[in-house]
């Protein structure tokens, strides 16, 4: 290694290991703030990568790979992870070094990655994590044995307390490419690969036939199966073992893993006792080895993890805790968050009118304080929430609770064809899809990650609460608020039952034919570590203000000029001063005069406008739902941002579009006539309307986020034509038949 | 061999029967027994029993099983020395003979 160091200035060392095996803390103590996070083309696998300095001056290239059981890949995560340490991907160079990242408390499983590595051929490195911790529950490792068992250098370290990195980064110096262990396979195994690999006749010979006959589907060896020759050979070859009572795959695993029992009794330290006897006697030949080491085993001491999960995993406390929460997450990020976001809005506000003040008249102005102003602040107001909602997730996640809930939820959600993994993103998607559906990543299994993310949007965001609360407290307001509650409480319940019913569609037709599997590790519990927590929180709610920030942001700025042009002339303006004028009696104030024809002069400049237009030319569309042209205007502002239909609803009606400007919102609807004297906005157009917003895919920054997510504009666009068909559908049924009924 | 560790319920469910031969599926296990893993059964799918292999349920391991969801879906086990959690219905697909 040392070699190639001088020719390139730059090494590149991967960094694999098991999820919940510390990896991500010794990325970040190696690396510290020289990170960058990215994406690999065309999947939403986070790239991760950072700099460091080995001791001898090196620059090295650390790529963090997603975490991974096996080089076998199921999951795009493990997918990539694999292509990435064989060095399969086009822009990312082949490492030249792999440090593995192994959790010593559950040295077995860990190591079988690690066997796997020890194929590849490339220069190997053991970083040894959580030593303390299987110590504490009676696992004494010694990474000295660990290292010579393996032949490969074994680095102890303590992620969080950022001890043995210095050695980690020596030990990168001297990597060597591991020799290739002896797995005792059976013996038919071992004669179907020498005999496969006579054939392939390639230096690397043996590995790449035992990959050929297990199945492994990697990029990497298509070619082989292209060949006619070999694919025949392996065929025939896998038939007689199978003849012979042996399945490659089975055999495969099994042997790494009974090399992996030889390797981990041979790491534990001997008991005190016989380290002492083994220190007085005179040295035999065979040295320390010859000494039965204790059996990997554990004391039988109760770990602090399986006394939590007593509890948190108990049918009735388990439970409880479980809904506690969640009730609790719930509350925190609509009730925290609230003040946040109103701070939040008023800053844009006050730091948008300092360049208002100085800017004239005009276009100018109004595009700066409607548009990129309202636009910013549109995007701005969800950031207090969405980082709230993050920074929960990674607490979640960190902790080890998340898989609980996993384990707690999945039958319920096993009913409908989802998974357990499911549940954190459909609460997510109650503040907001966007979030919901990036956390769908931990998802392994993709027809349910599909089936979640589809689904998401169902869940009632908190964009839709405004336009819930004009509707219901507009034309409910004689109800108590019982009654009031009991009508948002059916609305998040309709998007609930929308939800439970596409999924069962999707599971019982197109999707019945991919098994679902939910194999889940309950790792141990950990205090989650506040750097790592807020930078994840802080990647996240940056991905958000990239992703969706710019398209609320553009979306805002179209929509403010299609509302904005074309303008009134200078004689309708005068006219509709004049009107004003002639239609308040004289005793009023010229104040009152101004404001009413400002109000008047902007309904008028809306219903001319782009977006006036529009939506008088949909209004015999959504005639049938009971909606009029204004409504319509509104349900085109709300693909910005469905809470935009309030402020535009506020323009219309003239009545400013404040938040004390709602309670006279409240009243000029009730008011409004068709030409015919009817109302506008009866209790049914108001019930529709609240279907509608339930149902409808009107937030074109999730469709954004679904295309990237699901790597496919068909999902996304099959979503959109789903959702609004539906809502269409439900909202005309419920429109009809309850007009019917109040008639 | 102690057939009683499995739970008679599910006999009628899984291919395996936990009758004088002593083995059964995992599936059966009763909470808070152990078991060594015999094999997986061959009509697995090949992810599942690949997964089920590379997770450490191979021949010989010992799993003991933990506790069933409260809703009796899915099972928490245990196996060299950590915990994972699997639906009945993967579960069923191990071969293990009931040891204590």
């Amino acid at each position: 290694m040392t070699a190639t160091a001088s020719l390139k200035r730059t090494f590149v060392v991967a960094l694999a290991g098991n999820p919940n095996s510390g990896k991500t803390t010794i990325f970040n103590a190696l690396t510290g703030l020289r990170q960058k996070v990215a994406n690999y083309p065309g999947v939403t696998v986070e790239k991760k990568t950072g700099k460091t300095r080995l001791n001898d001056g090196t620059m090295v290239d650390l790529i963090d790979l997603p975490g991974t059981y096996s080089l076998i890949s199921r999951s795009p995560d493990e997918s990539i992870a694999m292509q990435v340490l064989r060095g399969l991907l086009p822009d990312t160079p082949a490492p030249d070094a792999v440090i593995c990242v192994v959790d010593a408390s559950n040295l077995q499983r860990n190591l079988y990655l690690v066997s796997q590595l020890m194929e590849l051929g490339r220069p190997l490195v053991i970083a040894l994590n959580m030593v303390d911790i299987a110590r504490r529950r009676g696992l004494h490792l010694s990474s000295e044995r660990l290292s010579r068992a393996l032949g490969v250098p074994v680095v102890p370290i303590v992620g969080y307390k950022h001890q043995g990195i210095d050695q980690l980064k020596q030990a990168l110096l001297q990597a060597k490419i591991p020799p290739l262990p002896a797995f005792p396979l059976p013996e038919p195994m071992t004669r179907a690969i020498h005999e496969l690999a006579e054939v392939l006749k390639e230096p690397n010979a043996h590995a790449l036939a035992e990959r050929l006959l297990t199945h492994d589907d990697a990029p990497d060896l298509k070619p082989y199966f292209q060949d006619r020759s070999i694919r025949h050979r392996v065929e025939s070859i896998q038939n007689r073992l199978v003849e012979q009572k042996i399945d490659p795959i089975q055999a495969d695993i099994e042997a790494h893993y009974r090399w992996i029992e030889q390797v981990s009794a041979q790491a534990v330290e001997p008991a005190c006792e016989t380290l002492e006897a083994i220190d007085n006697r005179p040295q035999s030949p065979a040295g320390p080895s010859n000494v039965q080491p204790v059996q990997v085993g554990f004391a039988p001491r109760i770990s602090l993890t399986d006394r939590l999960d007593k509890v948190l995993l108990h049918k009735v406390w388990g439970m409880l805790v479980f809904s506690t929460v969640m009730a609790g997450l719930f509350i925190a990020i609509f009730i925290l968050a609230d003040p946040l976001m109103g701070a939040t809005e008023e800053a844009i506000a006050n730091l948008g009118s300092l360049l208002t003040d100085r800017l004239p008249d005009g276009p100018v102005k109004d595009l700066w304080t409607d548009g990129i102003v309202a636009g910013v602040g549109g995007v701005m107001v969800f950031v207090p929430q969405i980082a709230m909602l993050f920074l929960f997730l990674a607490i979640l996640e960190d902790s080890g609770y998340l898989a609980r809930a996993a384990f707690l939820m999945d039958r319920v959600l096993g009913r409908v064809g989802l998974n357990g993994k499911s549940f954190i993103p459909l609460l997510s998607s109650f503040a907001c899809a966007i979030p919901g559906i990036m956390a769908t990543r931990t998802i392994e299994n993709r027809k349910d990650r599909l089936a979640t993310i589809f689904i998401a949007p169902f869940m009632s965001c908190s964009a839709r609460l405004p336009v819930y609360g004009l509707l219901i407290g507009t034309f409910f307001a004689a109800y108590s608020p019982w009654v009031r509650g009991g009508i948002m409480f059916a609305c998040y319940g309709l998007g609930v039952l929308a939800a439970v019913v596409t999924a069962l569609v999707f599971h019982k037709t197109f999707m019945k034919t991919v098994p679902s599997s939910f194999v889940l590790e309950l790792p141990s519990y950990k205090i989650p570590q506040i750097g790592q927590i807020v930078r994840v929180m802080a990647t996240s709610t940056w991905a958000f203000i990239r992703r969706a920030g710019t398209i609320i942001f553009c979306l805002s700025v179209i929509l403010w000029a299609m509302a904005y042009y074309p303008r009134l002339s200078p004689e309708q303006q005068e006219a509709i001063t004049k009107q004003v004028a002639a239609e308040l009696p004289p005793s009023i104030q010229q104040e009152a005069i101004d404001q009413e024809t400002e109000s008047r002069l902007a309904a008028a400049q809306l219903e001319q406008s782009i977006s006036g237009r529009i939506g008088h030319f949909i209004e015999p569309v959504i005639r049938p739902l009971g909606y009029d042209w204004k409504m319509g205007v509104g349900l085109i502002a709300s693909f910005a941002a469905r809470e935009v239909f309030v402020s535009q609803m506020g323009i219309i009606y003239a009545a400013g579009d404040t938040e004390e400007d709602v309670a006279s919102l409240e009243q000029a609807m009730l008011v409004d006539r068709y030409p015919d004297g009817s109302p506008v906005w009866t209790a049914p157009v108001a019930i529709s309307l609240l279907v509608w917003f339930v149902l409808a895919m009107q937030c074109i920054s999730t469709t954004a986020i679904v295309r990237r997510e699901t790597g496919s504009w068909s999902w996304a666009i099959g979503q959109i034509l789903y959702m609004n068909a539906l809502a269409y559908v439900v909202a005309l049924l419920v429109y009809q038949i309850t007009s019917h009924l109040m008639r | 061999m102690n057939s009683k560790s499995f739970e008679r319920s599910d006999h009628a469910r899984s291919g395996d029967k936990a009758d004088g031969s002593g083995y059964g599926p995992l599936s059966c296990l009763d909470v808070g027994r152990c078991a060594y893993v015999v094999s997986i059964e061959p009509h697995a799918d090949r992810d599942l029993k690949r997964r089920l292999l590379e997770m450490g349920f191979c021949n010989g391991a010992s799993v003991e099983c933990i506790r069933r969801a409260p809703l009796g879906d899915p099972i928490e086990f245990k196996l060299r020395g950590y915990n994972l959690s699997l639906r009945s219905d993967q579960a069923r697909y191990v071969k293990v003979t009931a040891i204590r």
